[in-house]
């Protein structure tokens, strides 16, 4: 997701670039840093409200392009499907922004965060007691410490198991796990779980991300083998700087912990 | 010819409302709920006003809905919101530009 945002935020004359929810909940952005996590949220909620007045009027709408004297917000919907969830693609821009450029590239942008969502959502659900997390299809990319953190929140699209995933977790687990996290190998089954169980706890903080957070900390904290409970301290600390709120970070500690 | 006519005589533009920021109702060209038009355009131009003052772009002066088969271009200058209703929705770039060439930094 960061991928796409970071694509559209090299347009010229982009200053921010979001994604929300159909709640008006920020499920990722970039942006300059005057447009900051709070301010992007605020934003965002403005925004929603705005939407859900002209879907009283049009709710067949798919953009929304509001001209200001100093710069642009253009929104686009993004339907991943009828009864999936209802997200919109948020650019923020100057008065260098050509219109038209901007247009392509946010529909372009839309296009991309469709076929992401669409290829996780698409997927079989994952184990009993997973519940509703995000999209598994996401990507994260490696921000400099200068740039806004990307935020995540719930989008209310399934947790579901990559069948590449079963397929090497169930063969390293013998065939016994039905945890998924693609791409990660791990030890045993109880391994397996464990890293599922990071994921839920790490997505109260950081959103649908966090399954891409974990496969990514798995295989930094092992490297060179599957994926075990002895590395799960490493694991931990890992995912933990990937929550920006220290009170947050305590408290998936914490619960991470206590699920070990 | 006020402006609101000189708007609803664009091609491709089906109607067209005066209202306010308050969603307040003054006059319409062939919508016959003009008041419920106003009232929703009111509150999306304050809305969308207030993200701009949030993020410091200035003054709302317009906002372009495009959807498949219909669209909106509502106008804002001060308090005044004047709303176009556009079908098909692709014609709304080409009555932007229209209202460009015609009323523009009249309304």
């Amino acid at each position: 997701m960061e991928t796409i945002l970071q694509g559209l935020m090299e347009l010229a004359g982009v200053r921010a670039t979001m994604v929300l929810d159909g709640s008006g909940q920020l499920v990722a952005h970039r942006g300059q840093s005057v447009y900051d996590r709070s301010v992007c949220e605020q934003v965002g909620s403005t925004v929603t409200k705005a939407i859900e007045s002209i879907q009283l009027q049009q709710d067949d709408w798919e953009t929304i392009t509001a001209q200001f004297a100093d710069g642009r917000i253009l929104v686009r919907r993004v339907t991943v499907r009828a009864d999936g969830p209802k997200l919109v693609l948020a650019v923020v821009a100057d008065t260098t922004l050509n219109p038209s450029f901007a247009t392509v590239a946010l529909r372009v942008a839309a296009n991309k965060v469709r076929s992401m969502l669409e290829g996780g959502a698409s997927q079989p659900p994952a184990a009993a007691g997973s519940q509703p997390l995000g999209a598994p299809g996401a990507s994260s990319s490696v921000l400099s410490p200068a740039d806004s953190r990307p935020v995540l929140a719930n989008t209310g699209l399934s947790w579901s198991k990559s069948s590449g995933a079963g397929s090497q977790l169930g063969s390293q687990a013998g065939g016994s796990s039905t945890a998924g996290l693609s791409g990660v190998a791990v030890a045993d089954p109880a391994s397996a779980a464990f890293l599922s169980r990071c994921a839920k706890e790490l997505a109260r903080h950081v959103g649908p991300i966090s399954k891409v957070y974990v496969q990514e900390a798995a295989r930094r904290v092992s490297p060179d083998a599957p994926f075990a409970l002895t590395a799960s301290r490493q694991l931990i600390d890992d995912l933990s700087n990937q929550i920006e709120d220290p009170k947050d970070r305590a408290h998936f500690r914490k619960a991470a912990l206590e699920k070990k | 010819m006020s402006d609101l006519a000189i708007i609803a005589k664009i091609p491709d533009v089906k109607s067209a409302v005066l209202g306010d920021l308050a969603g307040g109702f003054h006059d319409a060209v062939r919508e016959q709920d003009g008041e419920t038009v106003a009232a929703v355009m009111g509150f999306v131009s304050s809305a969308m006003s207030s993200a701009g003052e949030q993020l410091g772009l200035g003054a709302l002066r317009r906002i372009a809905v495009a959807g498949e088969a219909r669209g909106c271009l509502v106008l804002v200058h001060g308090n005044v919101v004047i709303t176009a209703s556009v079908e098909p929705g692709k014609s709304v770039g080409a009555v932007e530009k229209v209202l460009d060439s015609t009323v523009h930094g009249r309304v």
